[in-house]
């Protein structure tokens, strides 16, 4: 089958268009750097594979998403490439158009965004660039889906072999450096060498190291000095700004030919929104008024009441009408011990945040679609550069917040990598929604009064470590590199209704989903478990082989105030997923509803107790998905041990802080 | 000739100099658009030594305080 890739500058569109073309869902957001790694599917006709690629400016890598799509372009096969271009900022679109054109493969482009350019009076005559790029041009609006039909015919059938090489002139002495270059390479390339050659000068550091594994260094040495000499000594630049400058200088006269512009003076919404919410001195208070906001809608508000009317639906219709039937069939008091005390306690224990969970990621998702995000990395790069990161480390945490496994993959488009490395460690600090479920029931049970406020200090505590970590971390394992930031601010957009609702199911989906595999299987393997003990079955659950387990954890949970098995199976269990927690905590206790858990759980624990077990599943390790995608990003065993190391340490070491100098305070 | 710091929020200016920046924020800069004879605007700063956010062909960007320091604009 056919392949196309989808190839463009951040935030113009891709991934709507991909989902468009694909009738899939992949991530959307207005800001740069959504998409971090390759992503594929199939046409709606079926007819070709479309592969959705990271945001790039141009193909020299700077950032850890952009080096996928160079190395896409080196190293995978593919067809055609469906260039995507922002009509409202042709001019750098382009920039990366000519790069494309150089590649040499089949082209077509996909002039996205003419709503927002005819509103900013930017028009653009599709024929006339179609003619001084001599490829087809289709203009459509992705987010509607406008035009889209005529992208998936023009791809298959107009877009062909291109019979001559698009060769942009960059003077004599550039083309006699890309001439030697050429001649010394020989061998074919699937891939013009020409554009290799340029790329090369341009310092485009992918491709030397393509190049430094043909040639040694001090041939592709000489040739790059050879050629910074005599560029530099006929044009009086450097090669790479060289380079930029001819590019730039053909992009702008393509750019004379196709576009129109009336003055529109108007004052645009971004600004007027722009005035308040990055005003001087009402942005951050106005950032860290929206975060609470969300909190309480999430907990307070708006989620508790629904989780609540779930709860009772769980504890009493539900349970009752399958204990009827399973009676009415004739199962066996084993199988209904199972399915009422192991898995509807279990998993409905954790799916009764379901509501939760779902307003928290619909909030996210209107942040990260309305153009908010990157207003936060302005807003806090001033506190994040006190600790020696910068504002787009930012964005992970906050994503964090949903969920870590996203939160960690985030990270990718950090460009220094320390920073990078060092955002990717903390994010596993945000608290999750995955811990929600955790908090809801010991707040229930204990700080009944006050329980926004202590969920609220839970949250505050993960950021504030985070921070304080990231300082320490910037004082000693990175502290050669200095910090960077330039964030790009997009234009806000109102999210469609749709497009939000697509985007919190995607989210929330991930949590119904692990609630039906392995919070069930972990469910059932867990009740077996306090079922089946060395003397037989169908034990006393303090003889179970679930007691000897956490028994073992027990001692050493004693100083941080809940020394029993069954903080240390709950505990235990938790890092498949924190909210397996809740599922333990349900199974052990054996209970109809989260109610009677907490009345019960009163015995076991007291509030500053509860409130010590709580800080400990906040931060005792990441859990096994976010783990894994921590060794996926940062490609060591050692950075990963280290993220469950330290977390653990820091867990044991606040935890016990907390416990001991409560108690001396008399809690 | 003056540093990008110099310029009251709400200012035009075009740059003149950004040979004095670093080169990563540099090539990102120019990446956005952002170059010798681009004309911008400051929109607003943050407070505390923060960042700040310019307008440039309504593309918006935010940059830190000290690589501003370094842009040489000519205000308009
Ligand atoms: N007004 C308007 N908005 C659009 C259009 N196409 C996409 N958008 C919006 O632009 C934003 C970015 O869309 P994405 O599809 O995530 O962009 P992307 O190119 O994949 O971005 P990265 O993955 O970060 O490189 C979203 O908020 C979309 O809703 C369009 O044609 N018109
Ligand atoms: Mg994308």
């Amino acid at each position: 089958m056919m392949h196309i890739a989808l190839v463009g500058n951040p935030n113009t569109g891709k991934t709507s268009l991909f989902n468009q073309l694909t009738g899939t869902y992949e991530y959307v957001g207005n800001w740069s750097g959504v998409t971090v790694e390759k992503k594929v599917g199939v046409l709606r006709s079926k007819k070709a594979k479309m592969i959705d690629l990271p945001g790039v400016y141009s193909l020299h890598p700077l950032s850890r998403d952009e080096r996928v799509v160079t190395q896409f372009l080196l190293t995978e096969s593919f067809d055609k490439i469906l260039n995507i271009v922002d009509a409202s900022q042709l001019e750098r679109n382009l920039l990366l158009t000519v790069q494309l054109l150089e590649f040499g493969k089949p082209l077509a482009i996909a002039l996205n965004m003419v709503d927002v350019a005819e509103r900013r009076g930017i028009f653009i005559d599709q024929t006339k660039l179609a003619e001084a790029l001599r490829v087809p041009v289709v203009p459509v609006i992705a987010r509607t889906g406008k035009g889209c039909d005529e992208v998936e015919r023009t791809l298959l059938e107009k877009v062909a072999e291109q019979t001559e090489l698009f060769t942009l002139f960059y003077g004599e002495a550039m083309e006699r450096a890309i001439e030697r270059f050429i001649a010394s390479w020989g061998t074919e390339e699937q891939f013009p060498v020409r554009w290799l050659a340029i790329q090369f000068y341009e310092g485009n550091s992918y491709v030397r190291d393509y190049v430094a594994e043909k040639w040694p260094e001090a041939t592709w040495r000489s040739l790059y000095e050879q050629a910074e000499k005599e560029v530099q000594h006929a044009e009086q630049m450097s090669l790479a700004q060289f380079i930029y400058e001819k590019r730039r200088s053909f992009v702008k006269e393509v750019i004379q030919q196709v576009v129109q512009r009336t003055e529109i003076g108007q004052v645009t919404l971004t600004d007027r929104i722009d005035a308040v919410v990055t005003n001087k001195y009402i942005g951050i208070p106005l950032f860290l008024l929206a975060m609470y906001i969300l909190f309480q809608l999430t907990f307070d508000w708006l989620g508790a009441p629904l989780s609540d009317l779930l709860d009772a639906f769980f504890a009493g219709p539900l349970t009752d009408s399958v204990t009827a039937l399973l009676e009415a069939i004739g199962a066996s008091e084993f199988i209904r011990a199972l399915v009422v005390d192991g898995v509807i306690a279990g998993v409905g224990g954790v799916l009764v945040f379901v509501p939760q969970i779902f307003i928290l990621f619909f909030f996210i998702s209107f942040l990260e679609d309305s153009g908010y995000m990157a207003r936060v990395a302005l807003v806090m790069d001033r506190l994040m550069e006190a600790v020696g990161l910068n504002g787009k480390a930012f964005i992970p945490l906050i994503i964090g917040f949903g969920c870590n496994v996203p939160g960690v993959m985030a990270a990718r488009t950090i460009e220094q990598p320390r920073e990078r490395l060092v955002t990717t460690l903390l994010t596993p600090l945000m608290s999750c929604s995955a811990r929600l479920p955790v908090y809801a029931l010991f707040v229930g049970a204990f700080f009944a009064a006050h329980q926004a406020i202590v969920v609220l200090s839970l949250y505050v505590l993960g950021i504030s470590l985070a921070l304080i970590l990231a300082k320490l971390f910037s004082l000693t394992i990175l502290k050669e590199e200095t910090s960077v930031f330039v964030v790009e601010l997009p234009p806000y957009r109102m999210p469609q209704w749709q497009a939000l609702w697509r985007s919190t199911w995607d989210k929330g989906k991930g949590f119904v989903k692990k609630a039906g595999t392995f919070i069930f299987g972990g469910s059932v393997a867990i009740w077996l478990l306090s079922y089946v003990g060395p003397h037989g079955v169908n034990v006393n659950m303090d003889d179970s082989f679930l007691a000897m387990i956490g028994g073992i954890l027990a001692p050493l949970l004693a100083p941080l105030g809940f020394g029993t098995w069954q903080a240390g199976a709950a505990l235990l269990t938790g890092f498949l997923a924190k909210e397996v927690v809740v599922s333990t905590m349900n199974i052990i206790y054996h209970v109809p509803d989260v109610e009677s858990l907490q009345g019960l759980m009163a015995t076991h624990f007291t509030p500053l107790s509860a409130f010590s077990f709580m800080v400990f599943v906040l931060l005792y390790v990441p859990c096994l998905a976010t783990v894994a995608t921590i060794y996926k990003e940062t490609g060591s065993r050692k950075w990963t041990m280290f993220s469950i190391g330290y977390a653990l340490v820091l867990a044991y070491i606040v935890s016990f802080v907390i416990y001991q100098v409560g108690g001396l305070f008399g809690f | 000739m003056v540093a990008m710091t110099q310029l009251r929020v709400g200012e035009r200016a075009k740059i003149v100099d950004l040979s004095q920046v670093s080169d990563l924020v540099k090539r990102r800069l120019l990446d956005m658009g952002v170059t010798e004879g681009a004309e911008i605007c400051l929109k607003c700063t943050m407070p505390l030594g923060g960042p700040f956010m310019i307008e440039n062909c309504g593309q918006c960007v935010g940059i830190r305080r000290h690589e501003a320091m370094n842009i040489q604009v000519k205000p308009l």
